[in-house]
This record gives C-alpha cells, sequence and structure tokens, in this order.
C-alpha cells in the first residue's frame, strides 16, 4: 500500500501540528501492508528530525507556491496512491488531484466554522472519510459541512518517556525568579487575535490567589503587552511572569516548573500540552469547553472548570495546590503512541 | 424507548443514585438580638403549615436547645425511597443545620471535587452538599451553585444564620426582620401566617406592582417583608446582627465583561455554539429519576428547547394548553404545536381549558398567588395540565426572549430614547391616540425611563387615584422607580443589547415570569426548571448574544436537528396568551390586552382597594 501525505508541516515543524503529522507518518509508515509513505510538505521551517523507514520526504516542495506545485507534478508521475492523507483542510483540493476521496484530517479552529474558500468548503465534504483529534471539532465539522461519510477520532499521542517526573530546574527558577514561590504555568502563543487560550481568565483570578503564586506564561506573540497592561491594572504585575519563546530543548523541563498547569481555554481542538503537563507528573485545569476536555478525559486526568467562571477556575487552583501532588497518571496511558500506532491501522485497514 | 433506560444512561456517570424529596417550601426563625423573645414552636408549624400545598407530602421543624433559632421546610415527595435527605438536615457533628428549596445541577461534580480532598458523605442528596460545601468554603460557596435555590444555613459553632438565594431568582425568599428577630420563608404568605409579622401595607411596593403589574423586589406588598434578592447572599449574627446582602451575580456585569471576550464566540457556527451550551444547560436540568415533561407552545424556545431535550435523552411528554375562545385566531397555540409534535414524534397532550373551569379555579388562584402580579394564569393552567399526566417535573422555555433579545424592547427603548429627544415630541406627543405617547417625551431620555414607559402597566401621574395621593407619593418617593430600573444595568453593559437584556432579565423576568412560575407550579405539585434561565449558560454565550444580537432567536430556532421547520419559525411572534378579557368580563381599560383592568381584579383580591378607600 502506498501513501501519499500532504500536510503543512511535519518534519523540521514547529508546534502540535507538525507534532502530530509525524507521529501520524511513523504510525502509518509501521503498517505491514504500507510499502511507502510520500510526504509533501508546504513548510519546513526547522532541522528535520530522522525519518522512518518507508518514508521519503519530498523537502523541495516546500521551497514556495512554485515548488510545490511542480513537486505534486512529480509525485503524481511515480504511480498510484491506495491512501491519500489530507493532513488540513486548506489542502483539500491538492489531495483531490491524487484521490477522489482523500482522508481529510481536521484539529480545531481551523474546522470549527466553514472555510473562507467555497470550493474548498464543497471539497472537504466530499472526504473519504474524516479523522478528528476530538469529538467536539468533529461535531462542529460534521454541522457545517452536513458531511455524511464515514468519521474516526484520533486524539494526539505523547510519548511520555521523554518527559517524567524531574526536579525543577534551579538555572530556570532563578531565570524566571519563581524561588519559593507556587508556579501555574500556561504553554502557548500569546497572539492578540487568538484570545482563547484562558490567559487572560487566569491572570484575572491571581489577585485572589495567595500571594505566593505566579503564573509563568510560556510562549511569546504580540499579545504579550496587553496581558502585561491587565496585570499591572489588576495590582499582579509582579506575578505574572513571561518565558517569551523558548528553545524546544527547554520545554520538559519548564513544565518541571509548575505546580500546576492551568488552561482554561475555548479553542482548543484538543490540547496536546496538557498530555505534556501530565506526563510530567503536573496536575492539569482545562476546559469544560472545548477539546480540552477530552484531553482530560472528561474530568479522570485533571480538573475541568466553565472557562467563563472566574469562581470555578479560582476553587479549582486553590484545591489542587493545597493538595500538592507529582504523580502521573495511569490513564494516560490512552494517549500512549503504541494506542496512537493501533488507531492508525485500524483506519488503515477500514480504508 | 422505555423511561427507565435514559436515566440509567444519565446516572451511568456518577452511578445509582437515591434522590431525595424535594422540599418545596421553607422556614426559619433566628432571635439574634439580646431582648428578643425565644422562637415560638408555634409559630415555626404555622409558617410551615401554610406551605403545605407547596409541599403537601410531609413536613419537618427542628428548634435548637436554647430555642433561639428555628427551621422548617414542606416537602413534596417525587418518589420517596429513603428518608435520606429529609429536612432540616445536620451535618455528622451536629453543628451545621439546613434548609433547601430547589435544585442543584452539578452537585454529582461538587461532590466528586469535595470527595477528592478527603470529604466524606452520608447521604446522595444534594443539601448534604450544600453543608459540606459551606463547611469548607463558608459563604464563597455560592460562587460554585449551579441551579435555583434558596437555602439557609444554621451555624451553631459560629452562631450564624448563613442564606442564599440563586442567581436569577428562580427559587423564592423572603425575611421579615425586626431588628431582634429575623424570621425567612419561602413565600410572603407564610411569613404572615406565624402571626408575628405585621401585615401593614408598604405604598412602595403597592406602587411597583401599579407601574410594572408585579411587585418590585426586594419590596413587597408589606412594609415587613422584604424579598431577599436574586444571587445575593446574607449573614445574620448573634452578636452583630444582619449584615447588608452581598450581591455575588449580576446579568449587567456578565454582558459588560462579554465585551471583551466577542472575538471568542466567532470561532464556532452560532447555532452550532447555541446547540453545544444549550445541550449541556439540558443535560442539568433533565437529570431526575421520575420523567421530565415539556411546556410545549407554537413558539421557538419552547419548540427548539423541546426538541433538543429530545435529542438529549428521551422525548418528554410535551404539554400544551387551548382555549376555545382563541381558536382559529393566531394565538391558539395548539394546532402547531400539535403539527410539530407529531413530526418530531413527541409524546404530546393538548389540554383545553375552559371560561367555566377558571371560574371554578379563581379562588385556588388567589390563594397561591403569593405577591399581586398580572400574570401566572397561563401557568398555573399548563402545570395543572401537566400534573393531571401525572409528571412531576417539566422544562420551559421561560426566559428565551430575554436571552435572545426577542421582545420589543429591545428595538423599541433605543428608538423611544432617540425619539424623546426630539424637539417637537412633547407637542405631538399630546395630539396623539396612544395613552403612553405623553410619557414619551418626559421618561423617554433614557434606557430607564423608555422601559417605564414600554413596559409600564400605569404610569406614576395615574397612581394616586388607584391608591390615594398621600400613598402614591410616598410610595413613589420610597420606589424611585427610574433609578430603581436604572439600578439593574449596573456596571453598564455598554452595549444596547446588554443593557436592554439586563432590564428584561432583572425586572420583567424576575419580578413577574419567575415568581409566577414559582407559585403557579408549586400549587399543582409540579417542578418547573428553566434551562434557558441558567447563570453558566449566560456566561458561556453572552459574547455570542452581543455579536449576533436579535438573530440569535432564528440561530436557535436553526440549532436542533433537523433544524425547526420554515412554517414554525414563520409565525408571528405572541406571548403565551389566555383568554383573561372575555373570562374574567375585563372593563375595556385603553389597552387591548385590559390588563389594567386585571390589574384591579388582582388588587382587589389583595385587599389593596381597601386601603386606598382608607387613605382618601
Amino acid at each position: 500500500m502506498r501513501i501519499l501525505h500532504l500536510g503543512t508541516d511535519s518534519y523540521g515543524g514547529y508546534g502540535g501540528i507538525a507534532l502530530y503529522n509525524r507521529e501520524l507518518i511513523a504510525a502509518m509508515a509501521s503498517h505491514r501492508e504500507v510499502s511507502e509513505v510520500v510526504v509533501v510538505p508546504r513548510l519546513v521551517p526547522g532541522e528535520k528530525e530522522p525519518l522512518p523507514a518507508k518514508v521519503t520526504f519530498v523537502e523541495k516542495a516546500a521551497r514556495g507556491k512554485l515548488a510545490y506545485m511542480r513537486a505534486l507534478r512529480a509525485v503524481k508521475r511515480t504511480g498510484p496512491f491506495e491512501v491519500v492523507v489530507c493532513a488540513h483542510a486548506h489542502l483539500v483540493s491538492a489531495a483531490r488531484l491524487f484521490s477522489d476521496r482523500p482522508l481529510l484530517f481536521i484539529y480545531g479552529i481551523e474546522a470549527w466554522k466553514p472555510l473562507r474558500d467555497p470550493v474548498t468548503t464543497h471539497l472537504a465534504r466530499r472526504a473519504g472519510a474524516v479523522i478528528s483529534i476530538s469529538r467536539i471539532t468533529l461535531d462542529r465539522f460534521v454541522v457545517w459541512s452536513q458531511y455524511e461519510g464515514p468519521v474516526s477520532i484520533l486524539p494526539n499521542s505523547i510519548r511520555a518517556e521523554e518527559y517524567g517526573i524531574r526536579p525543577k530546574n534551579p538555572e530556570l527558577m532563578r531565570r524566571y525568579g519563581l524561588e519559593g514561590k507556587r508556579v501555574l504555568l500556561t504553554l502557548g502563543r500569546v497572539v492578540t487575535a487568538e484570545r482563547y487560550k484562558g490567559f487572560d481568565e487566569v491572570i484575572e483570578v491571581l489577585p485572589q490567589l495567595a500571594p505566593d503564586i505566579v503564573y509563568l506564561i510560556a510562549g511569546g506573540g504580540n499579545g504579550v503587552a496587553a496581558l502585561r497592561r491587565k496585570a499591572a491594572a489588576l495590582g499582579v504585575a509582579e506575578r505574572v511572569v513571561f518565558t517569551g519563546r523558548f528553545p524546544e530543548h527547554e520545554k520538559a523541563d519548564l513544565y518541571s516548573l509548575a505546580d500546576l498547569y492551568v488552561m482554561p481555554s475555548r479553542g482548543e481542538g484538543f490540547g496536546f500540552v496538557f498530555l505534556e503537563a501530565m506526563a510530567s507528573g503536573v496536575p492539569v485545569i482545562g476546559s469544560r469547553a472545548d477539546g480540552g476536555r477530552e484531553a482530560l478525559q472528561f474530568g479522570a486526568l485533571g480538573t475541568l472548570v466553565d472557562p467563563a467562571n472566574p469562581a470555578e477556575i479560582r476553587t479549582a487552583i486553590a484545591d489542587t495546590l493545597a493538595h500538592p501532588s507529582r504523580e502521573i497518571p495511569a490513564g494516560l496511558e490512552y494517549f500512549s503512541f503504541a494506542n496512537f500506532e493501533r488507531r492508525v491501522h485500524a483506519v488503515l485497514d477500514n480504508v | 424507548m422505555a423511561r427507565g433506560e435514559s436515566s440509567d444512561r444519565r446516572s451511568a456517570d456518577c452511578g445509582p443514585e437515591v434522590r431525595a424529596p424535594l422540599m418545596c417550601g421553607i422556614a426559619g426563625v433566628f432571635a439574634y438580638g439580646d431582648g428578643a423573645p425565644a422562637v415560638d414552636g408555634a409559630e415555626l408549624e404555622a409558617m410551615n403549615e401554610r406551605m403545605r400545598p407547596r409541599g403537601p407530602d410531609g413536613g419537618g421543624v427542628w428548634l435548637a436547645d436554647d430555642g433561639r433559632v428555628g427551621l422548617a421546610a414542606r416537602r413534596l415527595a417525587i418518589i420517596d425511597l429513603t428518608d435520606e435527605g429529609t429536612q432540616p438536615m445536620t451535618d455528622v457533628d451536629g453543628e451545621l443545620r439546613i434548609v433547601f428549596n430547589g435544585e442543584i445541577y452539578n452537585h454529582r461534580e461538587l461532590r466528586a471535587r469535595l470527595e477528592r480532598f478527603g470529604a466524606r458523605f452520608h447521604s446522595t442528596s444534594d443539601t448534604e452538599v450544600l453543608l459540606q460545601l459551606y463547611r469548607r468554603d463558608g459563604e464563597a460557596m455560592v460562587d460554585l451553585l449551579h441551579g435555583m435555590f434558596a437555602f439557609a444555613i444554621w451555624d451553631g459553632r459560629a452562631r450564624r444564620l448563613f442564606a442564599a438565594r440563586d442567581p436569577y431568582g428562580i427559587k423564592p425568599l423572603y425575611v421579615a426582620d425586626d431588628g431582634a428577630t429575623l424570621r425567612f420563608g419561602s413565600t410572603v404568605k407564610a411569613l404572615l401566617a406565624g402571626g408575628r409579622v405585621s401585615a401593614a401595607h408598604d405604598p412602595a411596593g403597592i406602587a411597583g406592582f401599579w407601574l410594572l403589574g408585579s411587585v418590585p423586589e426586594p419590596f413587597t406588598i408589606h412594609r415587613s417583608i422584604r424579598a431577599v434578592e436574586a444571587g445575593t447572599c446574607f449573614n445574620v449574627n448573634a452578636s452583630t446582627g444582619r449584615a447588608a446582602a452581598r450581591p455575588y451575580y449580576s446579568i449587567a456585569k456578565i454582558f459588560a465583561h462579554a465585551r471583551e471576550q466577542e472575538s471568542i464566540a466567532d470561532l464556532v457556527e452560532p447555532a452550532t455554539l447555541l446547540r453545544e451550551f444549550i445541550t449541556e444547560s439540558l443535560r442539568y436540568h433533565l437529570v431526575s429519576d421520575v420523567p421530565v415533561g415539556a411546556f410545549l407552545s407554537s413558539g421557538i424556545d419552547s419548540t427548539a428547547l423541546t426538541a433538543l431535550a429530545a435529542a438529549a435523552g428521551d422525548p418528554p411528554l410535551a404539554v400544551t394548553v387551548a382555549f376555545d375562545e382563541l381558536r382559529g385566531s393566531a394565538e391558539d397555540e395548539a394546532p402547531l404545536a400539535e403539527r410539530f409534535a407529531e413530526e418530531r414524534g413527541l409524546p404530546h397532550t393538548t389540554r383545553v381549558v375552559t371560561r367555566h373551569e377558571f371560574r371554578a379555579d379563581i379562588p385556588g388562584i388567589f390563594d397561591a398567588m403569593d405577591q399581586p402580579t398580572i400574570d401566572g394564569v397561563n401557568t398555573w393552567f399548563v402545570s395543572k395540565a401537566a400534573a393531571e399526566t401525572g409528571l412531576k417535573v417539566a422544562i420551559s422555555g421561560l426566559g428565551g426572549d430575554e436571552l435572545f433579545g426577542s421582545y420589543p424592547a429591545f428595538r423599541a427603548l433605543p428608538r423611544l430614547t432617540r425619539l424623546a429627544r426630539l424637539p417637537l415630541v412633547p407637542l405631538l406627543a399630546r395630539a396623539a391616540r396612544n395613552p403612553k405617547a405623553k410619557y414619551v417625551a418626559r421618561y423617554a431620555r433614557t434606557y430607564a425611563g423608555a422601559y417605564l414607559v414600554k413596559r409600564g402597566l400605569f404610569m406614576p401621574d395615574e397612581l394616586p387615584s388607584l391608591m390615594g395621593g398621600d400613598a402614591a407619593e410616598e410610595g413613589l418617593r420610597r420606589l424611585a422607580v427610574i433609578e430603581y430600573i436604572g439600578s439593574k444595568m449596573e456596571p453598564d453593559p455598554r452595549t444596547t443589547f446588554g443593557r436592554v437584556a439586563a432590564l428584561e432579565s432583572s425586572l420583567y423576568m424576575r419580578n413577574q415570569l419567575l415568581r409566577d412560575t414559582d407559585w403557579a407550579s408549586m400549587a399543582h405539585s409540579l417542578e418547573v426548571r428553566t434551562p434557558l434561565v441558567d447563570a453558566s449558560l449566560l456566561r458561556q454565550i453572552a459574547p455570542l448574544l452581543l455579536i449576533k444580537g436579535e438573530n440569535c432567536k432564528q440561530y436557535f430556532a436553526g440549532s436542533p436537528r433537523p433544524p425547526l421547520p420554515d412554517w414554525l419559525r414563520a409565525r408571528r411572534k405572541t406571548g403565551f396568551m389566555v383568554p383573561l378579557q372575555a373570562w374574567a368580563d375585563l372593563a375595556p381599560d385603553g389597552t387591548s390586552t385590559r390588563m389594567r383592568s386585571w390589574a384591579q381584579t388582582v388588587a382587589d383580591n389583595f385587599g389593596l382597594k381597601f386601603e386606598v378607600r382608607g387613605s382618601k
């Protein structure tokens, strides 16, 4: 079986979707009936990771629009593909060059409303199957697209062995001024146009929390200044710490600085960061109003709050910090790579 | 589908549950002042007895050994399997005692969270959750409650009484505090029945009734009795007395805050967002051991809500009332409701109410009506119809018009405020035929004044003829109706939609619709639940309401799968009408509904006319 993977980024890419694609490609390649997975990326912004066996990575496709079109033509000449993976809704017209019925992967807000371009919307509706990172994204997609074909849920996976419970890194503690403090953490881009991560909501309850509790926001973006202003207006400027963009190799240590990971968001398709926090033994508070509830297994792995209710957020934080614990929940196994791989193989077996 | 299947499914996440009987009326007396006489058990019994129609299946009274405090409750047995949850309830140490009326919809989540941090429970009732939550969080507990409630907790250790009422005021609570003894009860009539509270009339509450058609809280028609305002809680301490009530929920504030979050609401299709959040609200409101029915009219709110409820669980038994006098008119709800139920495969019943039945029920209606109001007769009959089918619980689409901005006031208020500022309006108004026109220039320059003109039953200068000059003067001065209305828009929601929604929800819905639904349904031992009147729901969808405004009603119509049919969505909006005009032989009063005449009938029954003569 030959598989074509058309995605935005994967190897050499940053962020959640690139990681999801790498895991997906690896899981597809490990299927015994798969002979080759050809990956055509739109972007390769960083240094690419080692490729799994049977994976052909057409890196030159990422050099621009023209190069991408050329690469698609060249790939088309290599022969037919039994499975065409369209790993982003915006690439569905490219996928249609190879298959009438591509597998469409959807993640979050990109699939919650009709796509801007009506042709793409029309084509998305005719996908051969839709694989969604979460139930909420699937439900929201199905309503506007009126898609009626086969569907699967394929949540993120976590390689927990790469995290683990570790002591707080003293150098990072010093760098961010966290000594003697209890630390709330949220990881994510701080972008003005994306006010759905829950940064505002956490800052708003900070004044009612004990003064030794600080909020570490790990990520950069154009929204930092506005959050600083909000913190200052609420008298908690000293208690909100921004890391700005941080190097990838510090990520596991950043999680370990936290006494609690909290993200009362409204725009997450799933929330891979929750899995990372749990794999670091950090207790988590997530949102009842978006895909976060699925990452927390509807409350089995952490505390769910209504992001619109400050009292719930405040109480959940205070309760969790009052009973400090460091453990990796057994239920995290549900999101192991082995389970992810089994789910991917089941999708391929059903095609 | 067998009803048991669904209730199994709904409770699957928390294991089997034995529900406590519903507490439908609560009362208490706390002699907090040094000179106050000890609590009289007979008084408490009499107060409790007056609430018997609300809870006909039993009652309980507890009196402290030192005689300083006593609590009482009446109950309605929905399915009474055990004595678990009987009230007044005490905690294991006997330090806390509670009486509670209502439903805490998130009690399982609260229990799970309390248990995770060491709390141990002895029953499955939501009442015990309240006790444990109070033990942990004190009065901050109210911020975590999702439901409709009025409760009072006696904290024996601190010698303090703590009481709270739900954010919207779905469940009633009244107090009478003479400076040494505080009495509370679910009804005004229960407080009076104890015999120790003065029934002297309060011109401010009566003026409010004439102006708005219902008595605006915290006023009642009695000087000695005040409503505990919706969304507030208070403490009474043996040494320091009663502290000022603390507001913990404000509809205006929700709308003010939502302005910052409009971008979030744009992430999802409006109909999808409404379906998700209203279904979530419904899931809470449908948790029950007994079948839950639904009030069904031919309007969008009740039909969409019923369709979403059917998708979330069992199809509810839908109940519609019809009247011969309205047959064939646009106000007749039955034909469209029947067609809708048939198309959706919903079990449905239409109950025809006649003039004869209305006449026969009049004494019962006025006995159950706790405060004068021009509304509630419609809810009386639909509740009666539902109860006759054996239902104990029903959902209602009440609140949809306030939520989705579909009252005329949403458009009229901004127009009136603009109109009132035009230079020639006072002259033109004098020539206009509409009796309210002349008040536009006088009052409608602000939203509060425009609301009075739009919603007002009588205008302030008509009150002397209704209640006597002195009483009207005092009532209007103390009520300060324009300032009173304006206070419901604080903090300023800063949008037209937010302002009008805050006014409609904090005035008409709170003082009239919800209060009337409470007495009219309780009189038939029916618990009415209102999934669209929900503090959590409002917080979640307020940003969407601000960006989509009045279109939200159509999005709501589009939220069930399949969406509501066009023939239903296109229907002209009418209120939930009963043919009062014909039934009660109401005299012409210059209005199409003759509600001014009906108000006088109501006032007669509350003895308010007597006062007019007395004060003249």
